[in-house]
């Protein structure tokens, strides 16, 4: 069973509305603009801690959050902003979190690692690599257990598949037919090392014929294309025909770490700019001026309103209370 | 929800792992979330009969056979709890946890306190533990101090039938990961078991035996060995009090504490290694509290730094027993 | 493996011992808790018991007189030879008997428990670390005293100095029953303030209780919290006196036991120090008054009535109080007045005497006085009397005036520097202008030791005991 190319893939897909483009882009400004303010923020000194940013990926969340039901469950990983955002989560419990106020997501007791919205089906970002997919496996085993039709949903990186817990986690929810989604984002490095040194495979979805799992590639900087996959995948899961992955071809303009990081070399500048060519909102934006779906003006207001919306959130973090660290051992244990 | 610490009037004789199953049996009627995954837990049962008749009574919906995936396991039952539901997943050989020690320690554990109290973990992890059936270096070990070490984690070690069954039902009822480490060698032991479903309290420990001469705190199958040592001093005029953690994380230290300023000698046991054991944490909590009440430093009985032994002489060499116990509280009180 | 006897140090002041004999004959074999010597102190003497089994090998003849801790034979094994003594020291103040081999090789033989005793000790443990008490000794501790933490805190609580102790634990380290028994040993006890719950007796006691089939709750335990001690136990089986039978024409009397403590005791009083005595007549007019009425009017009030002694005893005391220099010892370095005043009274025992002391006399009420005295006297009588009842004492009186003795020269007891003797209540006369009037006198004989106390700084502390038995009232509180 081989990875099927997203462009055969999608011709089987419906057409999407101009609503969902327009969910697509601003999911996806709602991330460029939260991510570019943390790295400042970061380089600024403002944020302890480390921030994995997730710039350059937007479509992945997007196109994958907008196929999503609230009641949809994903994991997340170190690089997880995106994916939180575009699950609904608010700017002021993230910021909040970053800036390890006692209002942040986790009571400043996480950081940017464990950002997480079980309102939002927002099962958490996670400090170790490929450790979210099975904890994704088991969230879609309790929803068949319920008897709730909820799917779940795992991202993962190209260097995250390497690792037991994914081989573990997959074959798992292949032979248990349970309702998950494997999203592999391949941004073609593991930290610093590029996908050619840390595989041999060219597709990461090849990986998924070994579970019995069907697989599909997708552009990663196409919005539309991953909202496509990811609505095939989730609606085959949700029906109770099993698992599958989707690996979407992608790229991370900033570094592993922050925004330039430790400034050490491993990328060309061609590279960057070359992918940078297709930048997934340049792209849809081009898109929906073309076919009508929004005008400028209407993209504009979308940043204006995204980034009033940023400049309060960071306000209120900034001013809300640190924790009290007589609460120390506030939350180790339940009951 | 039913809590007693002693035995009810109705009771009768059972063995170990027929206490556990009946106790998670009960849990399971109880509560509809429960369900048990493994490898080998429905179909077969368990290796050590731990889950005999249960997919029988609850169907495949609540028992579930996995791949021999340790990692992918737990995952699935740290997501099935963070969803609410009140997994028991079985890791068969407590050592087999290293290749699953991530789902515990760095999810499981902490998913609480990282989420700032978003949800909660109601996980059970069932395991066999402990040295005695010549099963060797991997199939042997007793790793309550990996466990006990990491916060968020509960740890229990049930000594007997009893509490075979009332730490698994109070494990299961707990919102926390809790481990719990059954002993091998004990699981074919009987004793009085009481037929309802009743929980022991996590974090109390119990004092098996009272004494006024030296106070032994025992894990686990070291309970039994203790109450032997105790027999046989009492017949040279030495009585040892016997303490029971039941739990060793959370750790009831006020019992112990209550105990050594009594007696003011006291011996740690464990089958563990003695090196970085829960001995080593007993002996520094009682030198921090009640150094003052000490006549002699805590002694601490445990296993030598080596793997476990695979033949049987070395095996038994090995492993604390009655004697080593006996011998310990002899040195504690020995004066000139 | 061969255990060694080591001379116990028995009490505060002991230095030394003699061994009046051997109970057991060289190669017997003994349990542990057989008395094996009779050990005579400059107390009293006592049956000093084997603390371990073995056949027995005197390494001292008896009649020797050796320093505390000093080895004085073996308990051995079935065909073992008693271990060269050399390279082992000996600390002072540790225990009468100790282990010299580690007791892990009485726990079996298998290589895997001489694995197991480096376990005990913890891992890393390179070898022969654990086993049972191959503590190390206290060499090398930088004369640190080696106490554990509750002893410490024991000692604290009841006011006992650690370094009068004798620790028994390994290494010579103080346990806190070493303290307990030693407090046990003091006079008159207050309560422990010991926080303790339900600690009955030691496993020493219940060992000994069983082996005289004596049942412990029957036992009135007089340690911390009813705690039963040896002493309690010791009282309750009545442990029988020896008693000399009348001597004979013909008969030759050892220099042993008690004959021989007096001896050698009165004997160095005599040889060290400079004892004359002085002879003062005081009235008791007041006190023989004082004590009918308290006759009439303490019948109903279960307080012992004080006889003449005892208002003696008090005046003596509280005499002490205005006259330091009288309660004194002489040491080496000089003339050391003592802090607590503390009365010895010589009662005649049969086959000698025996000086109880009666602990902070000058603070007590008569009655109590008159209480301790009573006790004390019966005590020792019968036989019963501890080491403990009889050290300690600063200053001593004696009375031989029921046996119509009106002036003697008492001899100091070694470690005092005098010795206050009571002679017969007889009639005086006392000239009122012309008219003889009856009076009721006694004579005291104060010998004083006159390195340390001139003649007429004793004759004024004489003076005021006279007073204070003139005006008797001031000795009733």
């Amino acid at each position: 069973m081989m990875a099927q190319r997203a462009s055969t893939a999608s011709k089987k897909s419906p057409q999407v509305s101009t609503a969902v483009i327009r969910d697509l882009h601003e999911r996806m400004v709602r991330i460029r603009l939260f991510e570019t303010e943390a790295g400042k923020l970061m380089e600024a000194g403002k944020l302890p801690g480390f921030l994995h940013l997730y710039v350059g990926q937007e479509a992945v969340a997007a196109g994958v959050m907008t196929a999503l039901r609230d009641d949809d469950q994903i994991t997340s990983t170190h690089r997880g902003h995106g994916h939180a955002v575009a699950k609904g989560v608010g700017f002021r419990a993230m910021y909040a979190e970053l800036y390890g106020r006692v209002t942040g997501a986790c009571l400043g007791r996480g950081g940017s690692m464990h950002i997480n919205d079980l309102t939002r089906g927002m099962l958490g970002a996670n400090g170790i690599v490929g450790a979210g997919v099975p904890i994704a496996v088991g969230a879609a085993f309790a929803a068949r257990y319920k008897g709730e039709d909820s799917v779940a949903v795992t991202f993962f990186g190209d260097g995250s598949t390497n690792i037991g817990a994914f081989h573990e986690g997959a074959n798992m929810a292949a032979i248990l037919g349970l309702p998950v989604v494997f999203v592999c984002e391949n941004n073609g490095y593991a930290e610093f090392t590029p996908q050619s040194g840390h595989m041999l495979l060219t597709d990461v979805a090849d990986r998924a014929a070994a579970y019995g799992m069907p697989s599909v590639i997708v552009d990663g900087m196409d919005a539309v294309a991953v909202h496509r996959a990811a609505t095939d995948a989730v609606a085959r899961a949700r029906s109770g025909a099993g698992p599958m992955m989707i690996e979407a071809k992608t790229y991370r303009y900033f570094d592993h770490q922050g925004v330039k990081g430790l400034r050490h070399p491993y990328r060309s500048d061609e590279e960057v700019a070359e992918w940078k060519a297709r930048d997934p909102i340049d792209l849809i934006e081009t898109r929906a001026l073309a076919d009508g779906t929004a005008t400028r003006a209407e993209l504009d207001d979308v940043w204006q309103r995204t980034r009033d919306e940023i400049a309060e959130a960071i306000a209120y973090a900034e001013a809300s209370p640190l924790p009290d660290p007589a609460d120390l051992l506030l939350n180790v244990y339940s009951g | 929800m039913t809590t007693t610490t002693e035995a009810p009037a109705a009771t009768r004789k059972l063995t170990y792992v027929k206490a556990f199953n009946e106790g998670l049996a009960q849990a399971m009627r109880e509560d509809e979330n429960v369900f048990v995954a493994g490898e080998d837990v429905a179909g077969y049962g368990g290796v050590f009969r731990m889950f005999d008749n249960l997919l029988d009574e609850f169907g495949p919906r609540r028992m579930i056979d996995t791949p021999i995936s340790e990692a992918a396991l737990v995952g699935l039952g740290v997501g099935a709890a963070a969803r609410g539901l009140r997994p028991v997943v079985d890791l068969m050989f407590m050592d087999f946890i290293g290749v699953c020690l991530d789902q515990i320690v760095n999810q499981a554990a902490k998913m609480k306190y990282m989420f700032g109290g978003a949800l909660s973990v109601p996980l059970t992890i069932t395991t066999a533990s402990g040295a005695g059936l010549g099963a060797a270096a991997q199939h042997s070990q007793s790793l309550e101090a990996w466990l006990a070490h990491v916060p968020g984690l509960k740890v229990v070690m049930p000594c007997d039938a009893y509490t075979a069954k009332g730490l698994t039902v109070s494990a299961i009822r707990d919102d926390n990961p809790v481990v719990v480490m059954l002993n091998k060698v004990l699981l074919g032991s009987t004793g009085e078991v009481p037929e309802e479903i009743y929980g022991i309290p996590l974090g109390q420990a119990h004092t098996a035996r009272q004494g006024s001469d030296v106070t032994v705190i025992a894990l686990g199958r070291m309970v039994g060995e203790a109450l032997a040592a105790a027999d046989e001093l009492a017949a040279e005029g030495v009585e040892i009090e016997v303490i029971d953690p039941r739990t060793v994380q959370p750790l009831d230290t006020e019992t112990m504490f209550a105990s050594v300023r009594r007696t003011n000698r006291v011996l740690v046991v464990h089958e563990a290694v003695t090196f970085g054991g829960l001995g080593a944490e007993i002996a520094a909590q009682i030198q921090d509290v009640v150094f003052d009440y000490l006549d002699a430093p805590v002694l601490r009985i445990g296993a030598p730094f080596s793997p476990v032994p695979f033949s049987p002489v070395l095996e038994k060499a090995y492993v604390p027993d009655r004697a080593r116990i006996a011998q310990g509280c002899r040195r504690l009180l020995e004066r000139s | 493996m061969a255990v060694e006897v080591l001379l116990p140090k028995i009490g505060l002041t002991m230095q030394e011992g003699t061994i009046d004999e051997w109970l057991v004959p060289t190669g017997a074999a003994v349990a542990e808790g057989d008395a094996l010597l009779r050990l005579a102190t400059d107390k009293v003497d006592v049956d000093v018991e084997a603390e371990a089994g073995g056949l027995f090998h005197p390494v001292v003849q008896a009649g020797a007189t050796v320093p505390a801790g000093t080895l004085i034979g073996w308990l051995l094994a079935e065909g073992e030879q008693p271990p060269e003594a050399t390279g082992v020291p000996t600390p002072a103040g540790s225990g009468a008997v100790r282990g010299t081999s580690a007791l892990a090789a009485a726990g079996g033989g298998s290589a895997g428990t001489a694995d197991m005793s480096a376990a005990v000790g913890g891992a890393g443990a390179p070898a022969d670390h654990g086993g049972t008490g191959a503590a190390p000794a206290p060499v090398g501790t930088g004369g640190r005293l080696l106490s554990s933490p509750y002893a410490r805190r024991v000692a604290a609580a009841v006011g006992v100095e650690l370094t009068a102790v004798r620790g028994s634990g390994p290494g010579g380290r103080i346990v806190s029953e070493d303290v307990e028994e030693f407090f046990e040993a003091l006079p008159e006890a207050p309560v422990m303030p010991v926080p303790q719950e339900a600690t009955p007796s030691s496993p020493l006691v219940r060992k000994l209780a069983k082996e005289r089939g004596i049942d412990l709750s029957e036992v009135n335990g007089t340690g911390p919290g009813g705690r039963v001690r040896r002493s309690d136990l010791d009282a309750a089986t009545a442990a029988p006196v020896r008693r000399n039978a009348a001597p004979r024409p013909g008969d030759v009397l050892p220099l042993t036991g008690m004959r021989g403590t007096i001896a050698r005791r009165m004997h160095a009083s005599l040889q060290e120090m400079a004892q004359l005595t002085h002879g003062y007549e005081v009235r008791m007019d007041a006190v023989v008054s004082l004590r009918r009425r308290l006759k009439e009017e303490w019948a109903d009030a279960e307080l012992p009535v004080p006889g003449l002694g005892d208002f003696v005893l008090k005046a003596a005391a509280l005499a002490l109080r205005e006259h330091p220099l009288l309660n004194a010892t002489v040491l080496d370095d000089g003339i050391h007045l003592l802090d607590g005043i503390h009365l010895g009274f010589a009662v005649a025992v049969p086959g000698g005497l025996m000086v109880p002391v009666i602990e902070d006399a000058a603070a007590l009420p008569l009655h109590e006085i008159a209480r301790r005295s009573k006790e004390l006297a019966q005590t020792a009588r019968e036989g019963r009397i501890s080491l403990a009842q009889l050290e300690g004492a600063t200053f001593t009186v004696t009375s031989l005036g029921g046996y119509g003795v009106d002036f003697f020269t008492p001899v100091i007891n070694p470690g005092n520097v005098g010795i206050l003797g009571v002679g017969r209540l007889r009639d005086g006369v006392e000239w009122v202008e012309d008219r003889p009037l009856r009076t009721r006198v006694l004579t005291l004989s104060l010998t004083f030791d006159h390195r340390a106390v001139d003649g007429a700084p004793a004759a004024e502390y004489l003076r005021t005991v006279g007073e204070l038995l003139g005006k008797p009232l001031r000795l009733l509180v």
